[in-house]
């Protein structure tokens, strides 16, 4: 520990110096600008594209304020003849709206008609009473698809159903629902044209058969304070600072026309305000690495009472200090929860020192390093913001822990399945990184100059404990699971823009060769360095590898299916047949795939993978054709 | 000049040798799948009727209580399977054995107010395509009770097509590819100056007879052709996904001019502060900054590509050529200062 904090002290002190005088100030000067202009555009209506419609408008046309239309005022002949030729795209002439039939033309239109809708909503709701300008308020409800064994919430929507469907029976009875039903529920006036008088309900009680309503008149609903509420919403439109983005609110009562959803802008602010400060630490922490190990710092370190790891661990943490710093004043610059928001974005901060930690070991020159840095930023970001753009429409975006961030910040709570969904990947890879990081620390991998792959063969080989064959070729496949499901993750992302049959065909291939080549890899390198020679070696090694694989696998499907799904699914998942049948499959695509790269020599890898990959990918056309 | 190409061979085939434009390619290629995810995702809830007009999925809508209600005809035009319930168990048996998806329970009699039920699945992805395809039908009924409180909405059947993804893709994704290919320009002159400059190999490349400026131009020139090809790619690519830019002149002319005018500023960034890791992290910061900054230019570059790719009838050369003004300034201090700063070294 001490040792580490004596790095952490070299690592500091080499900061500051680097930063000091001059250059210092112009780095503050620049630091300030930056936060300067974030918080002006923060605090404007960011307009993406400006300007992008060109609309002519008759002087008796509704003023447009939207900075996406280019508006122009034009005479009813002029508007016309400019629309004709091209000159704008669309023209308000009072309360119409003209429009080519060219495409720039319709988009233009279908922009200018939602506007227009909004502005006519504002009018009404200047103009007019609530109860006349919205009148029709909804009450939303949720029903178990389940069985009709499961559930007293059911019977107790079913009675609310019928306090409204059905003509009352007897007043005893409706006081009994009311009772029942939720206070705030406001009751369906009754039948009866003129408004029940309020004051004297007791001298009425009981006297007549016919059913009077014990409700003051519907001059007051409890559903005009949600009106009231969500017309304030909407008054402020889609500002950024709302960290909203479900679709389906979670106001019980809900407008139609008020309903306009919010943009999922929220994930991406997230992203901004707390990924890219963490990016910019951990860029630090990468050029100094590297540049320690080019000039053979690292080495000469090493050759010092300190292990690996404690060089790793002293160099990462004055950056891991900074970026805590940062998410702590961010959130509460934002106003959220720390802790939190701590338990959020520790995970995340440390995946990506892990993805650069991994960069800064294996790349020798700044360029190769600057253009892993981007890729591995864009790849980062698109694994941590894509799944979070559905928060709410899917559960599967429980797999970025933005997701979590999210419903931190719209004060929606989350358990703690969805926490290690989102996070224990993360943190498996960080540890991985750490443990792949002390055993390939050493002058030969550090300062050799190979190819990528042969650079990542060897740190596999290095990474497995010769010692303890079996083990390690177990715990090496369970562990790259993670890898291999953001791998997969990967390409649905990428397979996405192409046409939908090809899309499916291509995810399922290219998820086959990812785990083909994740469970054969540690015995290839084995091969490859002569560390086993014989198949009587390699089978034993190819099922423990596939065990090991299962494992991983079933237990990340296991979170993912508790989140996503019914308890039937998880019953299924771990029954004999859905354990016994994969792993005989796995056995043997990665046998094949280990044999014949040692028949033919590692040469032929490739087609040893493409091989094994056939197998499997029959094999999961089987099954998903049995699932159809 | 012969000199100036030479050294530009040279620059260029160092930056193809490392496949740095190979993984350019995957990094942007990465953006656009990871974009068109995103407008995947802003369809859905900033555009839900298009998703709704293009799920094949039926839905299907139970209705108890005032069955006659206009609202069951509005549903019946949104192509929505409506059944109507004589009683609320009888629809809520027919929910739980999965006939129909939501019920509706509409009050027989209102007061202009109608204060209805909606009953949704619990699933979470059923739950939003059922309420997207309701959308439409509840707002034509909200609407019809309006005109029945005397209160006109004007701009109803305006007509025109959903612009969402018009939008996302001219005003976020046009841009990001064109410009993108000029942030990595900038990279790359800060990486190969300050490795010439961390070397001391400036020393030798002055003793061949080529002056400071061709070998640093070189350098920027290097970049600037990569960043255009890159575009010139992403132009190609966008053809076969049938996505036509307009003015492809100009909007190529702005990204080269982008490109230009960042990599000699990152060549003055990298030959002031000497070392690549401060330099990167000043033009990184920097670069937050123009983004910022170039937020209150009117045309920023970004809506000028935008306008332009979108085909802007009143938008043309002159505002492009209005770009080359910085560049100009920017390239005249660059050469003035570039032997004072090189010399500073050391």
């Amino acid at each position: 520990m001490k040792n580490i904090l004596t790095i952490s002290k070299r690592e500091i002190t080499r900061l500051r110096t680097r930063f000091s005088g001059k250059s210092r100030i112009a780095v503050l000067a620049i630091l300030f600008l930056a936060l300067l202009s974030s918080y002006i555009i923060y605090h404007q209506d960011m307009v993406i594209s400006k300007g992008l419609y060109v609309v002519g408008v008759s002087a008796d046309a509704p003023a447009i304020a939207d900075q996406r239309f280019h508006v122009i005022e034009l005479d009813q002949q002029t508007g016309y003849t400019m629309l004709r030729e091209g000159t704008i795209d669309a023209y308000i002439n009072g309360n119409e709206v003209i429009h080519r039939d060219d495409q720039r033309s319709q988009y233009t239109t279908g922009a200018l008609q939602q506007y227009l809708e909004r502005q006519e909503l504002n009018r009404i709701a200047s103009e007019y009473e609530i109860d006349s300008g919205f009148p029709l308020r909804i009450e939303i409800d949720y029903l178990e698809t389940q069985g009709p064994d499961s559930g007293t919430a059911t019977s107790a929507s079913l009675s609310d159903i019928m306090e409204i469907a059905e003509p009352p029976p007897a007043p005893a009875g409706i006081q009994a629902e009311t009772l029942i039903s939720d206070a705030t529920v406001p009751d369906t006036p009754p039948p009866s044209p003129e408004p029940a008088v309020p004051g004297t309900p007791e001298t009425d009680e009981i006297s007549n058969n016919e059913p009077v309503m014990p409700q003051p008149p519907p001059i007051t609903r409890a559903t005009d304070d949600a009106v009231r509420q969500q017309l304030d919403k909407f008054k402020n439109g889609n500002r950024l600072p709302e960290f909203k983005a479900e679709f389906v609110s979670e106001e019980e009562i809900i407008i139609p026309s008020l309903m306009t959803p919010p943009i999922p802008l929220a994930q991406l602010m997230i992203t901004f305000f707390y990924v890219v400060p963490i990016f910019f630490v951990s860029l630090f922490f990468t050029s100094s690495f590297t540049e320690e190990k080019v000039n053979r710092k690292l080495i000469i370190l090493l050759s010092a009472p300190v292990t690996p790891q404690q060089i790793i661990l002293g160099k990462m943490l004055p950056y891991i200090g900074y970026s805590v710093i940062c998410i702590i004043a961010i959130t509460l610059v934002l106003g959220g929860n720390v802790l939190l928001a701590l338990a959020i974005f520790i995970p995340v901060m440390l995946f990506i020192f892990s993805i650069y930690l991994m960069v800064a070991l294996t790349y020798r020159t700044f360029k190769d390093q600057t253009f892993f840095s981007v890729l591995a930023l864009s790849v980062v970001t698109v694994y941590l913001v894509a799944p979070a753009m559905f928060t709410g429409v899917s559960n599967l975006s429980y797999i970025s822990p933005l997701t979590l961030a999210v419903e931190m910040y719209r004060g929606e709570s989350f358990g703690l399945i969805e926490y290690f969904l989102a996070t224990t990947p993360l943190y498996l890879v960080f540890l991985q990184v750490m443990y792949i990081g002390t055993r390939v620390f050493g002058e030969e991998y550090l300062m050799g100059f190979r190819p990528l792959h042969h650079k990542i063969a060897e740190a596999l080989y290095l990474t497995i404990d010769k010692t303890h064959l079996n083990t390690s070729v177990l715990l090496l496949s369970l562990f790259l699971v993670p890898i291999v499901f953001m791998a997969q993750l990967f390409a649905i992302v990428c397979a996405t823009n192409l046409p939908m049959p090809l899309t499916f065909i291509l995810i399922v291939m290219i998820s086959v060769i990812i785990e083909e080549v994740a469970k054969s890899a540690g015995i290839i390198v084995l091969l490859q360095n002569n560390a086993i020679k014989s198949w009587q070696k390699v089978i034993p090694l190819a099922a423990l590898s596939a065990l090991g694989f299962l494992l991983g696998e079933k237990l990340l499907l296991f979170l993912a299916l508790r989140i996503i799904s019914e308890s039937m699914f998880i019953n299924a998942l771990f029954s004999a047949g859905l354990m016994v049948v994969p792993f005989c499959l796995h056995l043997v695509s990665t046998a094949v795939v280990c044999l014949m790269a040692m028949r033919l020599g590692i040469k032929y890898y490739l087609l040893a993978i493409l091989a094994g990959s056939v197998i499997h990918f029959i094999y999961n056309l089987y099954v998903m054709g049995a699932i159809l | 000049m012969n000199s100036f190409l030479v050294m530009l061979r040279r620059e260029l085939r160092s930056i193809t040798k490392e496949k740095t434009i190979m993984f350019a390619i995957i990094i942007q290629f990465f953006i656009a799948s990871f974009s068109s995810i995103i407008l995947v995702g802003i369809m859905a809830f900033y555009d839900p009727s298009s998703i709704g007009r293009n799920t094949q999925i039926p839905v299907q809508v139970g209705i108890v209580g005032d069955t006659s209600s206009p609202l069951s005809g509005y549903l019946k035009e949104s192509r929505l399977v409506v059944t109507s319930f004589q009683s609320a168990n009888s629809a809520q048996a027919a929910f739980l054995s999965g006939h129909i998806d939501a019920i509706m329970a509409i009050p027989k009699s209102h007061d202009g107010v109608v204060d209805m039920k909606l009953f949704l699945p619990e699933l979470d992805t059923k739950k939003t395509v059922v309420f997207m395809a309701l959308d439409e039908p509840l707002k034509k009924y909200e609407n019809h009770l309006r005109e029945a409180n005397g209160i006109e909405l004007n701009y109803q059947d305006v007509g025109g097509e959903p612009h969402t993804s018009y939008e996302f893709l001219y005003s976020v994704i046009i841009p990001v590819l064109m410009l993108f290919p000029a942030l990595i320009a900038g990279s790359i002159v800060i990486d190969t100056v300050s490795e010439e400059l961390e070397n001391k190999t400036f020393d030798t490349l002055m003793s061949a007879p080529v002056s400071l400026n061709q070998v640093l131009s070189s350098k920027i020139f290097a970049a600037v052709v990569t960043a255009a090809a890159q575009c010139l790619l992403w132009v190609g690519l966008l053809r076969l996904n049938a996505i036509f830019l307009q003015n492809l002149g100009l909007v190529l002319l702005l990204s080269v001019i982008m490109a230009t005018t960042i990599s000699v500023g990152t060549a003055i960034i990298a030959l002031h502060f000497k070392d690549r890791e401060r330099a990167q992290f000043v033009y990184a910061i920097l670069l937050v900054v123009m983004l910022g900054g170039s937020y209150f230019l009117n045309p920023s570059p970004f809506s000028l590509l935008t306008q332009l790719a979108a085909g802007d009838p009143n938008i043309g050369a002159p505002e492009v050529a209005l770009y080359a003004i910085p560049l100009i300034i920017i390239s005249t201090i660059f050469f003035k200062v570039s032997k004072r700063l090189v010399s500073v070294a050391g």
